[in-house]
């Protein structure tokens, strides 16, 4: 089968599938027939937005080997663009509750307005911090995640403010939530259609990335920033544009985390603190810096880990001793148990789960990452080769009369290198 | 290996002619001045060899021609342009490539995709494949590694790929930082040898050495390097006879 044909059907099988899991075909929905506990429901749509959130910063974090600490705040306002946007569209479409068919209005703009406003925020960071050496990106993510969430957060809602930004924040309901322009919470438009399908279009664009020309550079950046830019690699722009992918990408994740199913009604400020960006970062590092593969697993996994947590504090001895201990913060043990995971990993395997390897990439080098030889380069490769058998004067004549005649010597050193080095 | 690149002219300066001249440069570091105001040029074909001793500022210069190091005064000119506002990543497109000190391939990407990164200024495929070849034929082993991974070559191996990656780009100009650094005597007359045939090549090449001995062979003119300043310089094969430089890097 050609292979535009094959892509073709692929896509269309898919489209399908995420339509029956959202719609049903008139039928109860898939996703519910699947899923009938709206609990578990909400967790894989949630793991599945974390697993947009890990794809984007493995992105800056992974392939480019920087270090941004602040991606929550991206997430953020991805999520309050997001609400806004759905929330607006939805009394447009005369309210009521949310139908598939509008999604498909809806949510196209709340993730394109999502998308380009975090990216916007993330030029905004990403182009002073970049330019310098060193770890200024980690300090100003940081903060710049903070400043977003308390500016939300602390702002005046009693209808006491003046002007036209102080009115605005006023809107978004500071610590309480923003609940959509009527009050009455966010409109929940991103369903599994909206959500696996943007999982499946960040893991493509995360694979492109990684494995096109792009990542090579990013590659190469990570390992020898001079050396990088010997060969014509210009740093700045290569890690600014990644980093504001990576915005882009938790802007969008904001965007379905806002009008999830099942989800919170409000949007709140502290669903974007450290302690996400955190789990943001633990996702990428566990699945293994830099690896598509790795993201997803990381995602899935943290989110997993993080509810069982919160499921484990419902159970009556830990509520017991709850009560017992008031001055203990399980919430804070939480992080504790955490840095237990990431540190015994970090011990067993310092590389992550996948280091910089992926699942279906069957080529592999012997040692460290990926191999990224794309198709173009295994074509060159097999011009060359054909080229070698028809032309006289070629690399491996000449290389073979020239030990043959002059370098006996050096072929014998040559075999023992070949024998240790492989 | 043939200089011509698909989309840039050759140099304007004739043959025999400056291709780059640097004229009372100083660089520092913080306060710490590593060059005092040198002046060279290298002329279109020639090798010309930097020789000096431990932190004599060799590395700096050729760091601050790749402009990797931001000028404290002075000019850098290469081929009647000015070199000064030039960005690193962009001095490739000029026809100028580094070969760092110390090798720097990048270990965890195979041979293949070192070399295709020293290509990275050229968009047809075909020319990649075209140059790599060229640059296999002067580097065999390379060749014969191309899937490996870079970090597990020997040092020797690796300082050929780096020499290797350089002409991927098709520089008019090479600067190579040390080729002899830690690598085994029989290797380094290899590498030395396929300088030369570089430079036969019409690739002109400035060349920063300890290796004195090797660097006065190879090149057609050199100069001397002490704590920040020209020293000496002239026809090498004059320097090599010369009392002084026999008694400080010849070791008699
Ligand atoms: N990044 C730096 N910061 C401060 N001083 C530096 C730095 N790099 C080099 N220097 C100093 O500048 C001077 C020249 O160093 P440079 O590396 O150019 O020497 P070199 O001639 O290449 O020496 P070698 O033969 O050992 O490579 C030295 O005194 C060195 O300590
Ligand atoms: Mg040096």
């Amino acid at each position: 089968m050609p292979r535009i044909v094959r892509g073709v059907l692929i896509t269309a099988l898919v489209v399908v599938v995420l339509i029956w899991l959202e719609s049903g075909f008139g039928a109860s929905p898939g996703f519910q027939t699947v899923l009938p506990d709206a609990a578990w429901r909400q967790l894989v749509l949630f793991a599945m937005v974390n697993v947009v959130i890990a794809l984007s910063l493995n992105v800056i974090n992974g392939m480019a080997g920087q270090f941004s600490i602040g991606h929550a705040g991206f997430v953020g306002i991805g999520a309050y663009t997001g609400a806004l946007v759905a929330g607006h569209l939805h009394v447009r479409l005369g309210s009521g509750d949310p139908q598939f068919a509008n999604s498909f209005i809806v949510m196209p703009l709340v993730l394109l307005a999502s998308g380009t406003i975090a990216a916007l925020f993330g030029l905004l960071v990403g182009l002073p911090s970049l330019r310098l050496r060193g770890d200024y990106l980690a300090i100003v993510t940081l903060g710049f995640a903070e400043i977003f969430r308390l500016v939300i957060a602390t702002a005046q809602t009693g209808g006491t403010a003046e002007g036209s930004v102080a009115k605005f924040l006023a809107s978004l309901g500071g610590q309480n939530g923003y609940a959509g322009p009527e009050g009455n919470g966010v409109p929940q438009y991103a369903g599994p259609f909206w959500i696996f399908g943007s999982v499946i279009v960040a893991t493509l664009i995360a694979w492109r990335i990684k494995f096109s020309g792009w990542g090579r550079a990013l590659r190469a950046l990570r390992e020898d920033e001079i050396a990088a830019s010997a060969v014509g690699v210009d740093p700045t722009r290569y890690k600014v544009v990644s980093f504001v992918i990576a915005a882009a990408g938790a802007g969008v994740a904001g965007g379905l985390f806002a009008s999830m199913h099942d989800g919170s009604p409000t949007v709140q400020p502290d669903s974007f603190t450290f302690v996400q960006s955190f789990d943001a970062i633990t996702m990428v590092i566990l699945g293994g810096s830099g690896s598509v593969s790795g993201a997803i697993v990381g995602g899935v996994f943290v989110t997993v880990t993080v509810k069982l947590i919160e499921q484990l504090q419902g159970l009556e001895s830990i509520q017991a001793f709850r009560a017992d201990h008031p001055s203990i913060d399980l919430n804070a043990l939480r992080m504790v148990v955490y840095a237990a995971v990431l540190i015994g990993l970090m011990i067993l395997r310092p590389e992550g789960l996948f280091g910089e390897r992926e699942i279906f990439r069957r080529k592999r080098p012997k040692k460290g990452g990926g191999d990224p030889d794309n198709n173009a380069a295994q074509k060159s490769q097999s011009t060359q080769e054909s080229t070698q058998d028809s032309e006289n004067s070629t690399p491996a004549d000449k290389e073979s009369t020239e030990s043959a005649s002059s370098k006996q010597a050096t072929s014998e050193t040559l075999t023992t290198a070949e024998g240790t080095a492989s | 290996m043939k200089i011509e690149h698909p989309n840039r002219p050759a140099p304007k300066a004739e043959a025999g002619t400056p291709l780059l001249t640097v004229d009372n440069l100083a660089v520092s570091y913080g306060g710490i001045k590593a060059l005092k105001g040198i002046s060279l040029n290298v002329n279109r074909g020639e090798i010309v060899a930097m020789i000096g001793a431990n932190g004599a500022g060799k590395t700096t210069t050729l760091k601050t021609i790749a402009r990797l190091l931001p000028i404290s005064s002075g000019k850098i000119n290469y081929d009647g342009r000015d070199l000064g506002p030039v960005s690193a990543e962009s001095l490739v497109e000029y026809g100028v490539s580094l070969v760092p000190e110390g090798r720097g391939i990048f270990p965890n990407l195979t041979v293949r995709e070192n070399l295709e990164l020293g290509a990275w200024n050229h968009k047809s495929k075909s020319v990649i494949v075209e140059t790599e070849m060229e640059v296999v034929r002067l580097f065999p082993r390379i060749g014969e590694r191309v899937k490996q991974v870079a970090g597990t070559l020997s040092g020797g191996e690796q300082q050929m790929l780096a020499i290797a990656r350089a002409l991927m780009a098709r520089p008019a100009m090479l600067l190579l930082d040390e080729p002899s650094l830690g690598i085994a005597p029989r290797l380094v007359a290899d590498i030395f040898e396929a300088v030369a045939r570089i430079a036969e090549a019409g690739t002109t090449i400035l060349l920063v050495e300890q290796n004195t001995r090797l660097a006065l062979k190879y090149s057609r003119r050199a100069y001397v390097l002490r704590t920040g300043e020209i020293a000496m310089s002239g026809n090498s094969k004059d320097l090599a006879d010369n009392e002084e430089i026999k008694a400080a890097y010849l070791g008699g």
